[in-house]
């Protein structure tokens, strides 16, 4: 018997909506909020991934033979070894990701807290 | 400091009253029905989350005198455990359209009818 009335409508309420992640809630008060972005979140977790890859010492380029692309120039040093091995390379590619994530979250939070080793990027003109 | 921030901003001390903010507006609480529909809504929403003693809609003087509290929605649990729930239930909820924020409010200051906390 909706619509009979003034008495039976719709609740103003708008539907529950799943929340994706709950902090508790000191930590909510604490950070505004700002970590339920979804996009910060993603941010994170990306970061924490590159992380755990930087630091666990295993080999960081493990696709197979057959699927990488072909290799630059080689660098070598004064001793006559090469720099760019392709495990110095993806450690680079990583470390730079790193960086540039790490840049993404202090724009978008100025509260955000960057890790000791972080280095802002140098502008350039 | 974070502590005493916390202490501060009330809200975050659980206590059996939860104040929704800029909730409702002052014109829609003039009108009885509205008031009304809007009480139903509270009373049915929040008793989701537990047992509910009281609800207080504060409402505009009719005269015009500025009256405290009007856009705020008490609710007040028999426990901390429902008021809990409900605070986080509903704190960022949307309510006709406004984002509801959801805060803990001090029973002392409810129950003497402040609501300008």
């Amino acid at each position: 018997d909706a619509g009979t009335g003034t008495r039976k409508r719709k609740s103003r309420w708008s539907e529950e909506e799943p929340k994706p992640f709950q902090l508790p809630d000191f930590m909510k008060d604490l950070t505004g909020g700002i970590e339920l972005d979804p996009e910060i979140q993603a941010l994170n977790i990306r970061l924490l991934e590159i992380n755990r890859m930087l630091q666990s010492g295993l080999p960081l380029d493990d696709r197979p033979e057959g699927a990488r692309s072909p290799s630059p120039e080689p660098i070598y040093d004064n001793m006559g070894i090469r720099i760019n091995t392709r495990e110095y390379r993806a450690r680079e590619r990583l470390t730079r990701e790193r960086q540039e994530i790490i840049s993404q979250m202090i724009k978008r939070n100025p509260a955000f807290k960057p890790p000791a080793d972080y280095r802002p990027p140098k502008l350039q003109k | 400091v974070a502590l005493q921030r916390l202490v501060f901003q009330g809200g975050a001390l659980p206590t059996k009253v939860v104040c929704l903010t800029q909730i409702v507006g002052a014109d829609e609480l003039k009108d009885d029905e509205e008031y009304e529909d809007i009480m139903e809504d509270m009373k049915g929403e929040g008793g989701k989350y537990g047992t509910l003693v009281n609800v207080v809609i504060p409402r505009p003087n009719p005269n015009g005198e500025p009256s405290p509290g009007v856009g705020k929605v008490f609710l007040e649990y028999a426990d901390v455990d429902g008021s809990a729930k409900a605070r986080q239930g509903l704190n960022g909820r949307k309510f006709g359209g406004n984002q509801v924020e959801a805060v803990f409010y001090p029973e002392y200051k409810f129950h003497e009818g402040d609501y300008d906390g």
